[in-house]
């Protein structure tokens, strides 16, 4: 087979899944850092730390956007294209399914992953328009900088309980889909053995619970204990 | 030491041909002991259907004792019943309670259309395994066998692989109708061994493709074919499988 | 007609060398001139039809499943013999060549055994290089094992699945031929007639299992390896779908039929427990290393066994054979498991069965040893029976397990039809009147593999064979005899089953032609027998549509011939006044009550020509014995 066409075999497919689905796991875990600053009741920080990524990097934060957004669009693509391959493989359904049990790893999380996936795109959208997109406030640091202020920004967005709500039903969706995902990831891959194996499930939940509750985490603090006040 | 015979409801997919549409249809089964099989349970309800001028319920069988891999329904929605590392053939119908209702529906992917009620067409798998499934090799033509030399992890896990029967329940069982770990017992028992190397990466590379064109579904992880094979066999394959083909497309 | 075993002059070690090299050889570019059809794809048919591909032959292959793989050769369990002498305690060809042909109990052709010997060791070099995983130790070489009570160590196994590793070599083999589109695969399709054009076997018609048409196939010469016909005592250790009918075309179409009465039956089977029981399942004999046989000594003591004290038990193989114990050869310990129940010892709900008992095992290595041995076979009795065997003894029973009968043919592997050739157990093979463990597995690939791809060669090249086509008058008619035998299956439309019938004939077969049999038994049966073949065409019903799916419609047409097949197999057993191998007559026994042969007057092969149904005509093949002399099989 040529190289070109082995990736848009089934395998070709999940291994470009796998392998973006790992590129975007390290992309939240930066997120989720940077996100930290929020919980600083100084804004200065976090405000400063996003106009160092919009402003600070020359050209290289357009080449570092678009190879995340065409990471994402790979994903999505191919998750797309895997689902209704895998639709299409099984014309009539069964009357009737009971998971094996046992060894399986079979879960709501695994059998949901593109209607998650679906949720987090949309959410993607929607959390770009909020954000990166939304309202532009100024403001001036205390060392003078004129800046966005979109910590203001993001405290007035979860000073409305829907706002809030929503979010961290969309975050609780992406910890399912990390749960199965990261693991998952690497047998895609190919990376499987006895002992890394059991290691990699394990490490994937602790990841999916780490990731889940660190995003919540935010909006939850910013509603409920600080009500949204700055 | 004494067993009481039950009563089984059995609610069985009859189907035709491939272009007829299906439907569920339920039989009662009376005075069933709990030491048959369950493919005898079906045979005294097909001679009941016999007897009665009805049309006896098809279903593919041989060695009833789960090494062919003739066999395979799903039963009460899992392939191959209940009971892990087993045949259909091998399922005893003291694992239902009496007055129970059984569900048994046939194989369900694109690949394996059925032919008539619960019989289904896997010659896929044949295609499958015509495109390197195999070392070519010669009749005659080889060398003495205690020139190959195989580690015994090799040899015990190459054996593992090889258990598969070809029965297809990971097929049915797997929520894509993947044959990802039909293939992948097959390509890793034979690129587990020396004698199958030569010829790894063309072998991964056809048998995928192959795969593909029968329009199985692609694998995503989920283990319900592991979970169902009789012979156990890991997904550990799976992951070897796509090892062998990473290599193969790389290089 | 005169019997030519076609047997090559010269000394035994080098017949086949010889004769290899006295073969015509098809020119290259001949051979794909030829098409050949293989029917069957077991150990034998499977591998044939690779190496046939191999070589250029154009091949069709054809099986009843729906995939080559699933033949019955995949049950077998054990191993397969080979004499590569790796653990160097003393075997070699001569000595495999020796045990295999007493084991046969002097009724094997000694050429064709001695070669089975020799190729034997290729057969190993063939496997390994496909991928089969034999078991290996440590330092990567083979683990090899003893078997069936042989004494050197020269059986090669793949955990239990022996069989099925070895096939699926072949299969794959196939497979590779099928992908260069050398051989053309015909699943789900069953032989039911052979055609004969010019007194040569030019042809098959198979009834498509799906679609219910009659197909001609054109060739230039036909193979079976369509393995053997022990489900005609219904309940057997083979495969539900395996039949002889494909051998029972062949056989009225003209093949003379060798030795129909050898039968083996294995010991250790599991009892049947019902009158739904459909089939019954085999366990290893290895359990007989470590298990002991026995049964109350009072009649009808329906005590639970472990209430059984040890001084009301009779171990009876122990008693009887103090040097062998529970190791005795397969016919023996049927035939004296059947005793002990025909006396009313028997145990168990039904009677039939006799204990085969892992306490003192158990007591003298450990659980934890027999678990590792045999904790496989205590898990699938466990399943089947529901019954613990590490704390109840297991029952077991005979069953019927393997057919050393078969259609009679030559050195080269063909039937008396030119061009009809027949290898593996479908043949009357090289086990004689008993075959050895791991040897049937070494048999059915020798012919496929090493044998039969060379003779065929010789026929094709040395035979005219003008071209026909399948519009030919004898494909017609075949085809048309077929469909009106089916049909008038389906048009019966009478009263009993064809299971009930089926179940019928085994049962007279079982208890008639079974373990042990005598004259008034054996002339019941010939009485029975008609009879009850005249009812089944009179009286049975057979199901659904013929030109769909219809297995009740296959077996009907399997049970038919069994009808017929039954008759001969007491025909000539009856015949045979002499006891040897899987065949014991009561009438000829030693004082002890062992098996006696009668090598003055039996000392042949008796192949039997089709005359009309009911009618057959003996024809004796001497068996000669040049390199080794006949001796009375002791196990005392």
């Amino acid at each position: 087979m040529r190289f070109s066409m082995s990736l848009f075999s089934s395998i070709g497919k999940k291994l470009f899944m796998g392998l973006s689905g790992l590129m975007l796991s390290g992309f939240i875990v930066v997120h989720l850092l940077g996100n930290l600053a929020l919980l600083n009741p100084d804004r200065d920080p976090f405000n400063k730390y996003a106009h160092f990524l919009t402003h600070g990097l020359g050209n290289a934060i357009y080449v570092a956007e678009f190879l995340l957004a065409a990471i994402f669009i790979i994903h999505i693509v191919y998750a797309v294209a895997v689902t209704w391959g895998n639709w299409m493989a099984r014309p009539v359904g069964y009357a009737k399914v009971t998971n094996a049990g046992g060894t399986s790893r079979k879960s709501i999380a695994s059998t949901t992953m593109i209607y998650g996936g679906v949720l987090i795109a949309i959410f993607t959208v929607m959390h770009l328009y909020h954000f990166k997109f939304g309202e532009v406030i100024m403001y001036t640091t205390k060392d003078g900088q004129q800046i966005r202020d979109l910590y203001a920004v993001v405290y007035q967005f979860f000073g409305n309980i829907w706002n809030t709500v929503f979010y961290i039903v969309v975050m609780l969706i992406l910890g399912f889909h990390l749960s199965h995902g990261v693991w998952s990831a690497f047998q895609s891959l190919g990376l499987n053995g006895r002992r890394f194996t059991p290691f990699i499930q394990g490490f994937g939940y602790v990841f999916a619970v780490i990731m889940g509750v660190g995003f919540i985490g935010l909006p939850f603090y910013i509603y409920f204990l600080t009500g949204g006040a700055q | 030491m004494e067993k009481k015979n039950i009563t089984i409801y059995v609610k069985v997919w009859r189907q035709e041909d491939a272009n007829t549409k299906g439907r569920f249809q339920t039989y009662t089964v009376e005075d069933v002991n709990p030491d048959m099989s369950f493919l005898e349970m079906l045979d005294v309800l097909n001679e009941n259907l016999i007897k009665n001028d009805d049309i006896p319920i098809e279903f593919d069988n041989d060695c009833r004792e789960g090494i062919c891999g003739m066999c395979g329904v799903v039963i009460n929605g899992t392939a191959h019943g209940p009971k892990s590392g087993t045949t259909t053939c091998e399922v005893r119908m003291r694992q239902f309670k009496d007055g129970q209702t059984i569900l048994v529906e046939p194989w369900r992917a694109r690949p394996f259309p059925v032919i008539k009620d619960l019989v289904v067409d896997r010659t896929a798998f044949d295609r499958i395994m015509s495109k390197g499934g195999y070392i070519s090799v010669r009749t005659g033509g080889v060398p003495e066998a205690r020139s190959i030399l195989v580690p015994k992890e090799n040899a015990d896990q190459a054996m593992d692989m090889a258990a598969c029967i070809g029965c297809g329940a990971c097929v049915a069982a797997c929520p894509n109708a993947s044959a990802a770990l039909f293939v992948g017992a097959k390509v890793s028992h034979l690129g587990l061994l020396p004698q199958g190397r030569p010829e790894a990466k063309r072998r991964v590379d056809r048998m995928v493709v192959q795969m593909d064109e029968e329009g199985f579904g692609a694998c995503s992880n989920h283990g319900e074919c592991e979970a169902v094979c009789p012979k156990e066999i890991s997904i550990t394959a799976i992951a070897r499988m796509r090892r062998e083909f990473l290599k193969a497309a790389v290089g | 007609m005169k019997l030519d075993s076609k047997v090559p002059s010269g000394p035994l070690a080098e017949k086949w060398d010889k004769h290899r090299f006295d073969m015509k050889v098809v020119n290259p570019k001949n051979k794909r001139k030829f098409t050949i059809i293989v029917v069957g794809t077991g150990l034998a048919g499977a591998s044939a039809a690779a190496s046939l591909g191999e070589l250029g032959y154009k091949v069709k292959n054809f099986c009843i499943q729906d995939s080559p793989r699933r033949a019955h050769s995949i049950a077998a369990q054990g191993g397969i013999n080979a004499a590569k002498n790796y653990q160097n305690d003393g075997d070699s060809i001569w000595r495999l060549f020796y045990d295999t042909i007493k084991g046969g109990d002097y009724r094997a052709r000694e050429a064709n055994v001695y070669r089975l010997a020799q190729v034997s060791n290729n057969i190993i070099d063939q496997a390994v290089a496909q991928g089969v995983p034999f078991a290996r130790e440590y330092g990567g070489l083979f683990a090899n094992r003893s078997f069936g009570g042989a004494l050197v160590s020269r059986t090669f196994y793949a955990r239990g699945q022996t069989g099925q590793q070895l096939l699926l070599g072949a299969y794959s083999a196939l497979m590779r031929q099928v992908d260069e589109g050398r051989v053309d695969l015909y699943p789900r399709r069953e032989m039911v007639d052979l055609v004969l054009i010019d007194g040569k076997a030019r042809g098959i018609i198979t009834r498509n299992l799906v679609t219910g048409e009659y197909e001609s196939h054109v060739g230039d010469a036909v193979v079976l390896g369509t393995g053997g016909y022990g489900t005609a005592y219904y309940l057997s250790t083979l495969a539900v779908n395996s039949n002889a009918s494909a051998v029972w075309r062949a056989h009225k179409k003209g093949a003379l039929f060798g030795n129909p009465c050898y039968v083996q039956i294995h010991p250790t089977c599991i009892p049947r427990s019902g009158d739904y029981q459909s089939k019954l399942t085999l366990m290893s004999e290895s359990l007989r290393n470590d298990g002991r046989v026995w049964v109350p000594k009072k009649a009808g003591d329906k005590r639970h066994p472990n209430d059984i004290p040890e001084e009301e038990r009779d171990y009876y193989l122990e008693r009887k054979y103090p040097t062998f114990g529970n190791m005795v050869p397969r016919d023996v310990a049927s035939r004296n498991a059947k005793a002990v129940c025909d006396e009313g010892r028997g145990v168990g709900e039904t009677g039939l069965a006799v204990y085969l008992d892992f306490r003192d095992a158990i007591k003298d290595f450990g659980r934890k040893t027999i678990e590792e041995r045999y904790g496989n076979l205590f898990d699938m009795y466990k399943e089947i029976t529901d019954e613990d065997a590490y704390e109840v003894p297991m029952r077991i029973y005979p069953a019927v397990h393997y057919t050393m009968g078969g259609l009679w043919v030559d050195y080269n592997l063909m039937s008396t039809i030119p061009g009809l050739h027949v290898i593996g157990e479908a043949n009357f093979s090289d086990h004689g009147a008993n075959r050895l463990g791991a040897s049937a597995l070494m048999q059915g690939l020798s012919d496929g593999y090493f044998v039969l791809p060379y003779t065929i060669g010789n026929y094709l090249g040395g035979t005219e064979l003008p071209k026909v086509s399948e519009d030919h008058e004898a494909f017609k008619e075949a085809s048309n005899e077929a469909k009106a035998r089916y049909d008038k299956l389906l048009s019966i439309k009478g009263n009993k089953t064809v299971k009930e019938f089926h179940k019928e004939l085994g049962e007279i077969l079982w208890n008639k032609v079974g373990m042990a049999r005598n004259e008034k038994g054996l002339k019941e049966a010939l009485e029975m027998i008609p009879k009850l073949r005249e009812e089944f065409w009179q009286n049975v019903k057979v199901a659904g549509r013929p030109d769909s799916l219809n297995k009740n419609l296959e077996f009907a047409g399997r049970v038919a011939d069994y009808m017929e097949l039954a008759e001969l197999m007491a025909k000539d057993a009856l015949h045979r006044t002499e006891s040897c191998g899987g065949h014991f007559r009561e009438e000829s026994q030693t004082e002890e009550g062992e098996a006696l042969r009668d090598d003055e007057n039996f000392s042949y092969v008796a192949a039997w020509e089709f005359k009309k149904l009911g009618e057959w005509e003996l024809h004796k093949e001497p068996l000669v014995f040049e390199n080794v002399t006949p001796t009375q099989r002791s196990y005392k």
